[in-house]
């Protein structure tokens, strides 16, 4: 690994003066799980790592009713994964949590530096997607509040300016009617890295979606929304055939990627399989035949 | 570029280390403190062969900065057995077959004494997930399973 100066900036505003002043020789360091890989590898040659480990104003969980769960750019994994907060008030994202990785990587991983690094081969954003979150950012413009959507730009791209750093991320408060879950689909059980994940936000009535979010990630460059399922969905009595349906056309609408984990044809397969079973199993219908996932 | 003066504990030692920026917290460990029980294996953050425990939680040193642990306690391999004893993991890695050419151990005996200090009473299948960051190639884990789940008894005094 080539060597750098590693800078502690005590504020925000300090490390975004850095971050501007130094430009593109420079990388930002949370956890540093994923940055020391791709410095070790040279993929990355940074001359400077800002580091935000002062920067305790960027930790913590809280929730309030009203403006909902508020999540420290540099919460852990872990932490999120082991919140009593979390567990109860959006069980899905706790659930999501405790799967990233592995422990250590949990134990050490950031969810804003997972964020910020948008490997595509990851749990947090399409899980976030269906829970409507916002990235808040700062930098030298002051602090933009961006929605999880337009935050994930492309592979490995996001809506983060050069000086910017993500401060926190917000979930709105989920209605009391709501159900969700996010699955997942991994070629081996002893994989780090979902071939495809699928999360589902529903409003639930008896047996009829009044509303629902549904998300794919790791199967595409970036995790998406898939609104025209969405749309079929909204107000209909959920029926094995509907939820069915449901998921071909969220297999229809995605261009997934092809690379060494699964070729674009077989994660379509795998997408299509683990949005029934996900949408039948919010909705109470039996569906746990065939290929297993979690 | 930059060097810096970190404190650390290690093992419940108090040490201080003059380290340039890109001293991994392994090569701290086992360069600059000679506490070789901690592996460099795949030095790609897969294997886990390098894993201690940071304020008692497991991580992989190779993808941590010695930086980034100033002021922390960190506990190696090393640091397991007490007053010439070893740890009930280590006595029930060796009675029950959980290791072979033994390179792997030191990680998997830290992330289970992470893993059994969140949870003294797991079930198999809570081992087997937890183990999830650490690879064996010897042993196809079944002794390591056991060996937690013996000594996850032992540790909760039966």
């Amino acid at each position: 690994m080539r060597d750098f100066d590693f800078l502690e900036p005590a504020t925000v505003g300090e490390a975004s003066r850095m971050l501007a002043d130094l430009g593109d020789d420079c990388r930002v360091i949370a956890g540093g799980t994923a940055l020391m890989l791709g410095m070790r590898q040279r993929m990355l040659t940074p001359t400077h790592l800002v580091s935000l480990g002062r920067l305790d104003a960027l930790r913590g969980i809280e929730f309030d009713e009203q403006s909902g769960l508020r999540i420290g750019a540099l919460a852990l994994h872990a932490d999120l994964a082991r919140s009593p907060l979390v567990q109860a008030r959006y069980p899905m994202l706790a659930s999501m949590a405790s799967r990233v990785a592995n422990p250590q990587v949990r134990n050490q991983g950031t969810l804003g530096g997972n964020l910020c690094y948008a490997d595509p081969a990851t749990d947090p954003p399409g899980c976030l997607m269906a829970l409507q979150a916002q990235v808040v950012v700062s930098g030298s413009g002051g602090e933009r509040v961006l929605g999880i959507e337009e935050f994930c730009v492309d592979y490995y791209t996001t809506a983060l300016e050069p000086d910017e750093v993500v401060t926190e991320i917000r979930i709105p408060p989920l209605p009391a009617d709501a159900v969700g879950q996010y699955a997942r689909f991994l070629r081996t059980a002893a994989e780090h890295r979902p071939l495809a994940s699928v999360a589902v936000v529903a409003r639930r009535a008896g047996a009829v979606c009044v509303e629902a979010r549904l998300a794919v990630g790791a199967a595409t460059p970036i995790a998406l929304r898939l609104r025209r399922a969405e749309a079929f969905l909204s107000g209909k009595t959920v029926t094995p055939d509907v939820a069915a349906e449901a998921a071909d056309i969220i297999a229809a609408d995605i261009e997934p990627v092809s690379d060494l984990r699964g070729a674009a044809d077989y994660r379509r397969d795998m997408v299509r399989i683990v949005a029934r079973r996900t949408i039948a199993g919010l909705f109470g219908l039996a569906s746990n035949q065939g290929t297993t996932h979690e | 570029m930059s060097k810096h003066l970190i404190d650390i504990t290690v093992n419940g030692e108090a040490h201080s280390v003059k380290v340039p920026s890109r001293r991994l917290l392994a090569d701290l460990l086992r360069d600059d403190l000679h506490l070789t029980g901690t592996k460099r294996g795949c030095e790609t953050g897969i294997c886990g062969a390098c894993s201690v425990l940071v304020d008692g939680e497991v991580v992989k040193s190779c993808l941590t900065l010695a930086v980034q642990v100033k002021g922390r306690a960190v506990t190696t391999v090393e640091g397991l057995s007490q007053n010439g004893e070893l740890h009930p993991l280590q006595q029930c890695f060796m009675e029950h077959g959980g290791l072979q050419c033994g390179y792997c151990t030191p990680g998997f005996l830290m992330t289970s004494c992470a893993m059994l200090a969140h949870n003294p009473h797991p079930t198999e299948a809570e081992v087997r997930a937890g183990l999830n960051g650490n690879l064996c190639r010897c042993t196809g884990y079944n002794g390591i399973v056991e060996s937690i789940l013996v000594a996850s008894e032992k540790m909760r005094g039966n």
